[in-house]
């Protein structure tokens, strides 16, 4: 019995070295795969405001939208398809359904819908899926997904009209969904969705400056660190966490309240930027802000390195491409790359227990 | 002494294009991390950072006893306006920690609670969380 009071869930971080510079290199697979994002963050060491190049960038991120009560029979209409679906980077998630005990459902740039539903609404659905990975042995959750670019699934053809019927008269599902579409130039959701409450969203914005800051040394060819040389990439993770949290690393090991300490080598630095932006964030938006981090060092920098940290939504049904994703007791899908000074870069992608392996 | 390291302090770039690697880490994280929020019911108190702790410790060796309190613990953060703090806890220990926080329930004569907000084996978890996406 003790040690299964000792025992604590799984969780995996997967760290990768590797350089911008490389042909196969998959940062961008990577990124651009992860496909929900609720939070990215930049970390500049040495960086009293943030280059114009990157602030422009952060200010073309655009909007994304809040639509209220939007039946999913929306997603299977043959003009929504054409209008949206079939020219990609559609996104939309559930707002505010947590993934471990509400029905939830998320259109995916590649046209897939995916429904995570309890067994009741599975049930009168009436749709094929597949029990939860992570339900056991009597599922009581399952997911459904479906391709919304199939070619079985012409207008009139079977398929479409049972998806249809299962849709508007089985199973009304209503949900309240986050938009968003990186597509400038196309009719606009605002007005394609009109009959419904839309709401335009802007991103949150917010600047930190920490001074006088304790920052891990770190060598790009050496993800498992040295003593007294470079930490390695796992320490970087957990310091990337205590800057982002304000937490202060300047402790000493007899202190009572806390222990927790920077770690070693380290230099300080005068003062680190912590740039966060909250909202829908689409992975082309981060795609773009990595680009700018690599051209952040094009000028002479005092700092070696930059990170970018980018938070998955918990109540995804996907984290990494079409992986399944659980809450469990956090539902953490996070990754954090970073930028070094010669065009290397290092990926840090962590999820907790109800979650695949990163790919 | 290696001569590149010789090398390096003269010139501030590292060196060339660095080879692929992966590494997976199941369970690496030795500590969990919570962050929670003390409420209390009607009038509250005012507590420092060490109070705070004290309170935790203490509700610690009311449940699990000498070696509950003993348990590696570490407050890493404690707003003492919000009330909110975030805490590391050995992994083995998050079973007793967590017990012992939903049980409190009072602090000088003051009934309180404490909600879990977050946990996470990653304290860069805590710095992002969906579920406080407000779009009110």
């Amino acid at each position: 019995m003790l040690r299964g009071l000792e025992a604590c869930p799984r969780h995996l971080l997967v760290c990768e070295k590797s350089s911008f510079l490389h042909e196969k290199s998959r940062h961008s697979a990577l990124v651009q795969s992860h496909y929900y994002n609720c939070s990215v963050s930049l970390l500049l060491p040495e960086c009293a405001s943030l280059p114009e190049h990157i602030k422009r960038t952060v200010d073309n991120f655009g909007r994304y939208y809040l639509v209220r009560n939007l039946p999913l029979h929306e997603f299977v209409k043959e003009d929504f398809i054409n209008t949206f679906v079939k020219k990609g980077a559609f996104y939309a998630l559930t707002y505010r359904t947590r993934i471990d005990q509400d029905n939830s459902a998320a259109l995916l740039p590649t046209g897939k819908l995916i429904l995570s539903v309890d067994k009741d609404t599975y049930e009168e659905l009436g749709l094929q899926g597949k029990p939860s990975l992570y339900s056991g042995k009597n599922p009581l959750r399952y997911i459904i997904k479906i391709d919304l670019t199939e070619e079985g699934l012409a207008p009139g053809g079977k398929k479409f009209q049972r998806l249809n019927w299962a849709f508007t008269e089985k199973k009304p599902l209503k949900c309240d969904f986050l938009l968003a579409w990186d597509n400038t130039g196309a009719p606009s959701i605002l007005s394609y969705f009109c009959k419904y409450t839309v709401k335009e969203c802007n991103f949150k914005i917010t600047s930190r400056i920490s001074r006088d800051l304790p920052c891990p040394v770190l060598k790009s060819g050496d993800l498992h660190g040295k003593p007294e040389e470079s930490c390695s990439s796992e320490e970087l993770f957990d310091w990337l966490g205590a800057v982002s949290n304000s937490i202060d690393c300047d402790n000493d090991s007899s202190n009572f309240i806390s222990a927790f300490c920077c770690p070693h080598p380290n230099t300080m630095v005068e003062r680190a930027h912590l740039c966060t932006i909250n909202g829908f964030v689409t992975p082309e938006n981060i795609q773009r802000l990595l680009d700018q981090l690599r051209e952040y060092f094009a000028e002479p920098k005092l700092t070696q390195w930059v990170s970018l940290i980018v938070h998955g939504f918990a109540d995804s049904p996907v984290s990494w491409k079409e992986c399944e994703h659980g809450f469990f007791k956090g539902g953490e899908n996070l990754y954090s790359v970073v930028v070094f000074n010669n065009q290397d870069y290092w990926l840090q992608m962590a999820v907790g227990t109800h979650d695949g392996c990163p790919p | 002494m290696d001569p590149m390291h010789g090398r390096m302090r003269e010139q501030p770039k590292l060196a060339g294009p660095t080879s692929y690697e992966r590494i997976v880490l199941k369970n690496p994280s030795e500590h969990h991390y919570m962050k929670v929020q003390l409420e209390f019911n009607g009038e509250g108190a005012q507590l420092s950072a060490t109070q705070f702790k004290l309170l935790v410790v203490s509700a610690l060796k009311n449940l699990h006893g000498e070696v509950g309190s003993s348990l590696p613990l570490d407050l890493l953060s404690f707003d003492e306006k919000t009330l909110c703090a975030v805490l590391r806890v050995c992994s083995r220990g998050l079973v007793k920690l967590w017990s012992s926080l939903t049980l409190l329930g009072h602090y000088k004569n003051h009934e309180c609670s404490i909600r879990v907000i977050q946990t996470s084996p990653f304290l860069l978890a805590l710095a992002g969380n969906s579920r406080e996406l407000d779009l009110e």
